[in-house]
């Protein structure tokens, strides 16, 4: 079990001044700046859980799960993983932890797949019979094969990202924390990873802990999502609730060739729907439009834009974290008030 | 961890380091090759010295080519095994690598060490093998199995003493990112404990006895041999030395571990 409580992460950081002058100023005098990437965040996760836990760039992800696996000391609050708490204990933790990094490898840059899992055997001390059974089967679950016998500088991220995942589990953690599993990852590759993942979980009952900045990522992996921002939690719960929330609202970006025909434009009446199925954001000679897709097709809204001005380009994507970020604070679902 | 396990790790690491610089053949052979001009060029500046003046502050020719390769010889295994240090304060805690060191359930300062094995060195310990050896002949210094003994305790206390100063000042850099330049600066003092300490003034003896014990990795040990120091003072405070810094570095070691910020992802 992975406790939590009012557990506060404070960077200090020294404020410069631009250029040289600042530079040699900053030398005599510094301006201390604290930073809080984490701020009294609490959660509890029970084990065989497999929780998202969600936020933008910067929102203190990170941040978390390296005060969870032993690399950072708290600035206050507690955080025990079953029991040990990461800091004062690394190495009883280590044994009980895998962690993946997506932007970083923990393998051996200039060495064959298959000779850094050997090392790992033996930092782990993973007898040759469950070393053998774990490789199998990870073997299958990644498709390790074609690439066991290349160093591991020569893989493409996609096999790096499989075998970072397969040597993450040589010991078989009880707890994995994956930070951006599935970042830079294409379409393809990212469903093999997360498959991969979720066959782990199943297998080992594994606890599992994923951060991402893609909400699309986890839809299918997890029950539970806990979103962060700016080091804050703003929502602990169920994927469905925020699915049955945001996940049917779109967002159409139109670039117009001039902000004046958009004058006097009111989709909302045009289209006659209330702020809740669509909003609409002017930035620059373009306009954002938050629809509900079960209620609103893309094409009346582009026709009704079209009737009234040019349209030069037109971009549709699905829902950012950041909106939905957004739109828990202004409070528009209620969501922000389980807290 | 148990012995054998360290031997086991220590080999694989180890191993592993060896066949990447293999792979690189070429700065292999120029940093080994590079290392030993460096010693020569320290042993034909001695021999100036000496074909001008007889012997400086009462010490012969021998006796100081005696200090001079006792001196390479501590310096060189610390370079051997501990040379990763250099990395550390430099590039592994600002680039955020040390993440992996806390990940792993060794010991980290264990890891690190292990990590890397630089034959470089060799360079050092064979020049100051063959100074001793030739010294050793020229002073008929007998050696009885007591100072056999003695010489390898105080190289082992000497090779300690150079790692904790050197852990000390690379521990600098989880504080502040880069301590390579202090680092190196403090290495540099190393080079004043190649010869006797008395021909210096009384703040650089302070220094290399009491705060950069450089001293006691070569000189003051050395001495005792040349008969120029009793051994409590010369062996005993080498070995008093050794355990006081490598205590107080490991010390300062585990307060940097728990600054260190690793770096955003």
């Amino acid at each position: 079990m992975i406790q939590v409580e009012n557990l506060n992460k404070t960077f200090k950081t020294y404020k410069r001044g631009t250029g040289l002058a600042g530079a040699i100023k900053g030398i005599f005098k510094r301006e201390i700046i604290e930073k809080h990437a984490v701020k009294n965040m609490n959660f509890t996760i029970q084990d065989g859980e497999m929780v998202g836990y969600i936020g933008a760039n910067g929102a203190g992800k990170s941040t978390t799960i390296k005060m969870m696996s032993g690399i950072l000391v708290p600035t206050s609050g507690k955080c025990e993983i079953n029991g040990v708490i990461p800091y004062l204990n690394r190495k009883e933790n280590a044994k009980q932890i895998g962690v993946v990094f997506g932007q970083r490898t923990q393998l051996w840059w200039d060495l064959p797949l298959v000779e850094s899992f050997g090392i790992l055997k033996e930092i782990y001390e993973v007898s040759d019979k469950d070393y053998k059974v774990r490789y199998e089967f990870m073997n299958d679950l990644l498709g390790l094969k074609d690439f066991i016998s290349s160093p591991v500088r020569t893989l493409s991220l996609g096999q790096r990202m499989r075998a970072d995942l397969a040597a993450s589990l040589i010991h078989n953690p009880k707890i994995l924390y994956l930070d951006e599993p599935t970042i830079g990852l294409d379409i393809m590759v990212k469903a093999s990873m997360l498959k991969g993942i979720r066959d782990i979980n199943n297998e080992f009952k594994t606890t599992v802990i994923l951060t991402t900045h893609d909400l699309q990522d986890i839809e299918e992996l997890c029950k539970r999502i806990i979103i962060i921002d700016q080091g804050e939690k703003i929502y602990d719960g169920s994927i469905k609730e925020i699915k049955n929330t945001y996940g049917y609202m779109k967002n159409i970006s139109v670039d117009l060739a001039s902000l004046d025909g958009a004058g006097g434009l009111d989709l909302n009446t045009v289209l006659q729907k209330n702020t809740t199925d669509l909003q609409v954001e002017i930035c620059g000679a373009s306009l954002s439009v938050s629809y509900n897709k079960n209620k609103i097709q893309s094409g009346d809204i582009l026709s009704a834009i079209i009737k009234h001005t040019p349209i030069l380009d037109v971009t549709i994507k699905e829902t950012a974290i950041e909106e939905i970020v957004k739109n828990i604070y202004s409070g528009k679902t209620g969501l922000g008030k389980q807290l | 961890m148990k012995i054998q396990r360290f031997f086991k790790i220590y080999s694989i690491f180890t191993s592993q380091y060896l066949k990447r610089i293999m792979e690189y053949r070429f700065d292999f052979i120029t940093g080994l090759i590079g290392f030993f001009f460096i010693q020569i060029i320290g042993i034909l500046f001695i021999q100036v010295v000496f074909e001008q003046i007889p012997d400086i502050n009462g010490w012969s020719y021998y006796e100081i080519l005696f200090i001079y390769g006792f001196a390479q010889i501590p310096r060189g295994l610390d370079h051997l095994l501990t040379d990763n240090l250099w990395f550390l304060s430099f590039n592994i805690v600002v680039k955020g690598e040390f993440d992996r060191y806390l990940l792993r359930p060794i010991n980290p300062l264990f890891q690190l060490l292990s990590e890397v094995f630089q034959p470089d060195a060799f360079g050092e310990l064979i020049v100051g093998i063959v100074l001793l050896s030739i010294s050793i002949v020229k002073l008929n210094i007998s050696f009885s199995i007591l100072n056999i003994f003695l010489l390898i305790i105080s190289i082992i206390a000497g090779t300690v003493i150079y790692a904790s100063i050197k852990l000390i000042f690379a521990s600098l850099s989880f504080w502040f990112k880069d301590s390579r330049s202090v680092m190196h600066m403090v290495y540099s003092v190393s080079d004043f404990a190649k010869y006797p300490v008395t021909i210096y003034g009384k703040v650089v003896q302070f220094i290399i006895c009491y705060i950069i014990p450089f001293g006691f990795t070569a000189f003051f040990p050395a001495a005792y041999f040349v008969n120029k120091l009793p051994v409590l003072f010369a062996i005993g405070g080498t070995v008093m030395m050794s355990l006081i810094f490598a205590c107080l570095s490991y010390w300062i070691w585990l307060q940097g571990i728990n600054k260190y910020e690793s770096a955003g992802s």
